[in-house]
Order: structure tokens, then sequence, then C-alpha cells
């Protein structure tokens, strides 16, 4: 019998996004077993296939952690300890929180260190050194403008990322993206993001052309989401006589909105709302005529797929790997990248709508998600990343 | 006269109008304390009164309130008149006592005036003038009037009545006041903000030459509307201008706006400078041949008029006082905000202008900044408004 895989998923934060806690519980019924490591914000509660080594954010948890497991190495580890610290030491910028985040590591001894964001990635190129593979998930900010923005993530990409035994990139426009700072083509695989489909239950919309359009968008508060040409766009669907509602989720604090809203005197209109929790998201999608997404950027956002997956109209720009999932005239709305007057035209075209073209399009959405997203598709293809990379035949 | 300003910093270097106006106030025989949080590392001008910080820890910060309390024993007479007058608009003791703590400098400090650099900074003081029988000022300059009381209704009504007179830097600044919720209580004095002149100024404005030269000196803050800007840029790129733009500045917003000079393919036209000293600005807008302020919201702009001053063609937006700052098609040109279409339009039609209509506008322009917009005149107006 082959020994059962021990996977490292590691994202900093326990519990992470919803995305990244799906990968862990879904790569366990793989009979892979996974280890947490990091700071816990609140207390996780995974399968038996699951172990958790973590500490809390105060000096003295962190303090015992690194007592521990310092421990341990001396006594059961020593060389590789020594190995350890010697690196450390070489290293320009090095302090004790290193030790806290290393030793754990360095004790369970991973088969497969998997990295969720690229920008910590310099801080993980020590494991090699130990005979464990890296393995890096390509999502979001992290190789989307960070490296764009900043030339020294972007050196440090071109530095690390020749090493690295394993991309997982989240759409097709991601992997050509880390080609650009030295990853390897063959060794990216295109993974993408798959929902619990039992979890989004399909409704065939009652929509009503012409009438009030309930348009909604959900986003962390941030400027890739780019809700300043939104609200432009719905300033130019005000203007055109359209009646509408529109409610952005996640920014219910942001001065710049706010300021936005009143100045163009949308205030009756626009709705801006805290975060929401997994239902009521999933309950404000339902109720919405519209998931808009005007973002500047983005892998394949999430969103979009739950809104496809509940039978909500999708209209998004045609950002990142956007257009890999929207389909125009077949699962949805895509409109150039920054263009207001694109952004207005698709939501009149919406409102005008009949019925029947509604519930066409989003019937072929829900086939779509169901289709080329689902998390069993999405669990088989990353348990057989990690099985490549240990077989080195990735 | 002894004159207490309250700012949330002392003025830099460059910050030409705070200093000149407190220089002014001294050469007129008046004096001077400054207030404020934060130090600043070359500001001699005033004698400059910190005032307390915060602490996390509750030992540290209970000890240092007990300490400021010790420190205004000898005030009594302030400190229970501004007690009162906080009782009676209805403040809770916690409240109170928070405020004793960080205002205690204040109430320690005898003068005749209390200003208030910023609305904002008077919000929760607005006893403190009172409690010493002092008059009590406010200054609105564009991010406390125009953004503030927008995430922040009604923050301002209880400082309308207490006020004695408020600065306001533009005519829209004074309409802004009056959405706010004033109702004349008091009474208003524009005062613009003012340049050296005599150090902006250019003997020969740099000529148009091909790529075209736009500038920029701005934070890079969402206000400033500089994505706006890029996108107009963005169009021109696309019908075949050449051109070079700079931007003097730095801000939250740099890592959008470099994404977005990369996204819209600016790369090689947009070149973000960072922060420069006012040597360096003024070099750069030797150089330049168009200005553009194309923000969203704006007070006034003293890099407007710095531009003017320099012989630079201008454009901006119509937000705010930037309307006043800039005379459209006299001494520059206006355009409708958050509309870039119409921003590469305009720029489209002024590098299309003949030599001599370019050189009327930046005649006109240079002329009015020298005449308005002098630091002496802004001098002269700030010794009035203490003494009428």
């Amino acid at each position: 019998m082959t020994k059962a895989l021990k996977i490292a998923i590691y994202s900093g934060e326990i519990p992470s996004t919803t995305f990244i806690e799906r990968l862990i519980t879904g790569i366990t019924t793989t009979g892979t077993h996974v280890i947490l490591f990091g700071a816990f914000r609140s207390k996780p509660k995974y399968n038996s296939r699951v172990k958790v080594v973590v500490y809390r954010a105060t000096r003295l948890s962190k303090f015992w952690h690194l007592f521990r497991f310092g421990l341990l190495l001396t006594l059961f580890k020593p060389k590789e300890k020594k190995r350890l610290d010697t690196f450390l030491k070489q290293r320009p910028t090095s302090d004790l929180y290193d030790k806290v985040k290393y030793y754990p590591v360095l004790w369970y001894h991973p088969d497969v260190f998997h990295i969720q964001w690229a920008k910590g990635l310099d801080d993980w190129m020590w494991v090699k050194e130990f005979g464990i593979k890296l393995v890096l998930s390509l999502r979001g900010a992290h190789i989307n403008y960070s490296p764009i923005a900043n030339v020294e993530v972007a050196s440090m990409y071109k530095r690390n990322f020749p090493k690295v035994d394993a991309f997982h990139a989240v759409s097709e426009a991601i992997a050509i993206e880390a080609t650009k700072y030295g990853g390897k083509m063959e060794s990216i695989q295109v993974i993408k993001s798959g929902l619990r489909l039992d979890e989004f239950t399909f409704k065939l919309r009652e929509f009503k052309s012409n009438a009030s359009l309930n348009i909604l968008s959900i986003g962390r508060d941030h400027w890739i989401k780019n809700y300043r040409v939104a609200l432009d766009a719905i300033f130019r669907l005000r203007e055109r006589g359209i009646p509408f509602f529109y409610t952005i989720v996640g920014v219910s604090e942001n001065e710049a909105l706010i300021f936005q809203r009143k100045q163009l005197g949308l205030e009756n209109e626009v709705h801006f709302l805290d975060t929401l929790a997994f239902n009521e998201v999933r309950d404000a999608i339902q109720q919405a005529d519209v998931l808009f997404l005007p973002s500047l950027k983005e892998g394949i956002a999430n969103v979009v797929l739950e809104a496809m997956a509940l039978g909500t109209l999708v209209v998004s720009t045609d950002c990142g790997g956007m257009a890999e999932v929207v389909i125009p005239n077949e699962t949805g709305f895509l409109v150039p990248n920054r263009d207001a007057q694109a952004m207005t035209n698709a939501l009149m075209e919406v409102a005008q709508l009949s019925l029947m073209d509604y519930q066409n399009l989003t019937s072929n959405a829900r086939l779509f998600v169901e289709q080329h997203h689902n998390e069993d598709h999405m669990v088989a293809q990353m348990q057989l990343l990690y099985d490549g990379v240990i077989s080195r035949t990735l | 006269m002894k004159i207490g300003l309250v700012l949330a910093k002392a003025p830099g270097y460059s910050e030409t109008f705070l200093r000149s106006k407190i220089q002014g106030l001294q050469q007129s025989g008046h004096s001077v304390v400054l207030f404020s949080r934060f130090e600043a590392d070359d500001f001699t001008d005033c004698p400059v009164i910190l005032l307390p910080k915060q602490y996390r820890n509750i030992v540290k910060q209970m000890g240092m309130f007990l300490w400021a309390c010790l420190g205004l024993v000898p005030h009594f007479k302030s400190v229970s008149s501004f007690v009162g007058l906080e009782r009676q608009d209805g403040e809770s003791w916690v409240r109170i006592l928070k405020r004793l703590y960080s205002y205690a400098p204040i109430l320690k400090t005898d003068v005749d005036w209390l200003h208030f650099g910023f609305g904002t900074l008077a919000i929760g003081a607005e006893n403190l003038a009172a409690a010493q029988k002092a008059k009590m000022a406010v200054s609105f300059r564009g991010f406390d009037i125009g953004i503030y009381p927008i995430k922040h209704p009604n923050c301002y009504l209880r400082l309308w009545n207490k006020v004695t007179k408020i600065h306001v830097i533009s005519d829209d600044v004074t309409k802004l006041v009056y959405a706010h919720g004033f109702k004349g209580q008091a009474p208003i004095v524009k005062i613009t903000p003012a340049i050296n002149t005599d150090f902006f100024s250019a003997a020969h404005p740099a000529e148009f030459t091909s790529p075209i030269k736009m500038l920029s000196v701005a934070r890079l803050h969402w206000k400033k509307g500089l994505d706006y800007t890029l996108e107009a840029l963005s169009q021109l790129k696309q019908e075949g201008l050449r051109f070079e733009y700079r931007i003097i500045g730095a801000g939250p917003e740099e890592e959008a706006l470099k994404f977005a000079s990369h996204q819209l393919g600016l790369q090689d036209q947009v070149l973000f400078m960072g922060q420069l000293d006012s040597g360096q600005v003024k070099r750069e807008l030797e150089n330049a041949h168009i200005y553009l302020q194309y923000s969203v919201q704006e007070g006034f702009c003293n890099a407007v008029l710095e531009a003017q001053a320099m012989g630079l063609l201008c454009l901006v937006s119509d937000a705010e006082g930037l309307a006043e700052n800039v005379l459209n098609g006299q001494t520059g040109w206006v355009v409708a905000r958050r509309q870039p279409e119409l921003l590469a339009l305009k720029i489209k039609q002024v590098m299309a202008m003949t030599k001599i209509d370019q050189q009327k506008i930046k005649d006109q322009a240079m002329l009015r900044v020298k005449r308005s917009f002098a630091i002496e005149k802004q001098q002269e107006a700030f010794v009035k408004f203490y003494q009428e």
C-alpha cells in the first residue's frame, strides 16, 4: 500500500478564503493528508485527515510555538535545524518570527508545500533545500497587478518562479501572466475554481423586461474592482431613463465611492452595504437581476461563478480570465475593460431582454458551471497536480 | 494680539500658504503660537506646542491623563468654563474628560484668537475658544467641507453656532458651507491661497515641441482624478498624439495608477516622479507645455496657480474652486469633471490653437496670478481678518 501524501496548504491564516477552504476539505476525500500552518483567527473545524499546526497572534502563543518546535527539532532533528538556522543567518533580513513560522514546517516535513499567495514565495524557497516540493497557486492581486505596480515583487518572481516545482493557475489568462516572470508553461496547470453545486440551487428567475433592474456587485473594497467606473456607467444608465436599483456589497465605508455617489446625485438609486456572510451573499445574488462585475483584473471571480450557478445573469468586464466563463450571448454579457459607456449599453440591453432570452442565458450559464466548475473536478485535478509533482512527471 | 493656530502638523518647507500667513501676522506685530499633533523637522517660524498623544497602554494613558489634569489646576477658570459649556451641549463626562486631555495645552495658553486650520480639526473642539474668552476662527479648504461631511453628515452643526469667523478659500467652498447646515451665524471671509510669484515666474515659457510635455503636481489620491486623466491620455495615444506626461507626487493610489498606466498602454508616456521639492517642481514646470489638474474634488489648488505663473497652458476640471482658479477661455480651460473624452478633446483643441492665441492665454494667466494671488496680498487679508 502506498503511503498517503502529506500536503501543506499554506495561506498564512486559518481559516482562509472560501476557495482555499474548499480545497482543504476536498483534497482529504482522496485520502491525502493535509497540514495547515500559520496563525488562526477562529477555531477551525476539519476532518481527521487535516492536521492544524497553528498559533494565536499573541506573543505568548508565538513563543510557545517556537519553544515547542525548537525543542523537538533540537532533540530529534538537530542537523536539519542547524542547516535551517545557518540559512536564516545568511538572509539579509531574518527575525525570530521566521523561526515561529518555519520550525513546525521543518518538523512535520510535508511532501509538498503549497503556497496560496505568490508574494510570500521568497519566504518559503528554503523548503526545496530540504527535499520538500514547492507548489504555488497563482490567483488575484499577487499575479494580476502587484508585480506590475511594484518592481521589487516582479524581480522576486523572476528570481524564484523558475525554481518552483509546479504552479496552479486559476485561469488560462493567469497562466500566461506567470510565464512573463519565468514560470515554465509545462509546469503550470490551469485548474479552475470549483463550486459545491449542491450549495447553489439553480432557479429560473421571473425576469420582467423593461421593469426596474436590480443590479448587484459584490467584492472587497479595493481599486481593482473598479466601482468608480461602475458608478459612472450607472449614472449614464439613469440619464438614459432606465429604472434601476444598484447595490454594492463590501464598500460601505469607501470614502471615494460615497463622495462619487453624492456628486453624481445617485443617493436614491445606489446603496452600499458592508460585507455579508456566505448565506446572505447567496440570498442577495438570488434577489438580483444582474450580477455586475466591473473589475479591472480578475482570475475568474468566484462571485460570477456563484451567480451563474444560482441563475442570475452576469455582466462582466473582459478582464483576466472572465472571458473563459462569460461567453457573450451564451452565458452572459462581456464588456470592454474600463469602458463606462459599454457597461451602460450592456445593462440597457439586459433591461430589455425578454423573459425567454434571460432564462436561456441563465440556463446556459448554469450548465457551463456544472460542466467546468464543479468541486469534484477541481479536487481531482489538484490531486493529479500533487501526484505529478511527487512523481516528477509534471 | 496673540493668535493660536491649530493644525494637524506644522507646515513643511513647501507649504508657502501657511508659512507666509504666519510670517505676515508676525510682521504686523502679532504673535503666533502653533498647536499641532505632529512636529515638522524644519519649522522654526513660531513656537509649536504639541497636543498630547493617545496611548494604547491603559496604565500609561491614565498616568498621562493625571499629569495633564495636574497641569490644568492653575487654569481652573478656563477648565470650569469648558466643562460647563460641554455639559450645556449635552456631552458625556467620558467625552469631556477625553477632550480635556487632548486639548490641555490649548486650555493652558492664553490667546485672543483660536484658529483651526481645517474644519475637521474643530470638531469636538468647538468650546475651547469660548472657554478662554477668545474668538474662534475656522478655515475650510476642500476635503474638510467637500468630502468629510458626506460621510459624516451634520458634523459641523455645533460649530456653526460657536464660530466667530469663517475663512474659505473659494466661493464654491462658501456654497458647500451653506450646503452643510450653515445659516449665516458668522461672517465668511474668502482669502484665496497665494504663491511666491517671485519664485514661480518664467522668463521664457517652453515652446511646443514634439512630444508634447504634460505635467500634473498632485498627491496620488482619488480626489485628484488622475485615473480619468490617464484615460483621456490613452484616447489621445490611440489617435496618434505623441506626448509625455509626468506626475509629481506620492500617495495611496500609486499602485492603482501605475497599474492603470500599464493597462492603458501608457508605460512609455507616463512617468511617476514621486515627491519633489519646490526647486525641482519649478524645473519640471519650466520644461512642460501643458498642465493638467482634472480633479473630482479640489478646494482651490496652489499647484495650478504655480503652473499659471510659470506660463503653462492649464486645463482643469470644474471641481469646486478650480473654476475660480482658472478662468475658462481666459487664463486656461475648465472641463466638466469625470468625462475623460471631454478632456482629451480639449487638449487637442488647445494644441491646435495658434501660437499667438496660446501666448495670449499664458500672458493673461501670468498677469492674473501676479496681481491676485501674490503672498503679500494674502498676508494683508489675514491681518485684516483678525482685526475687523
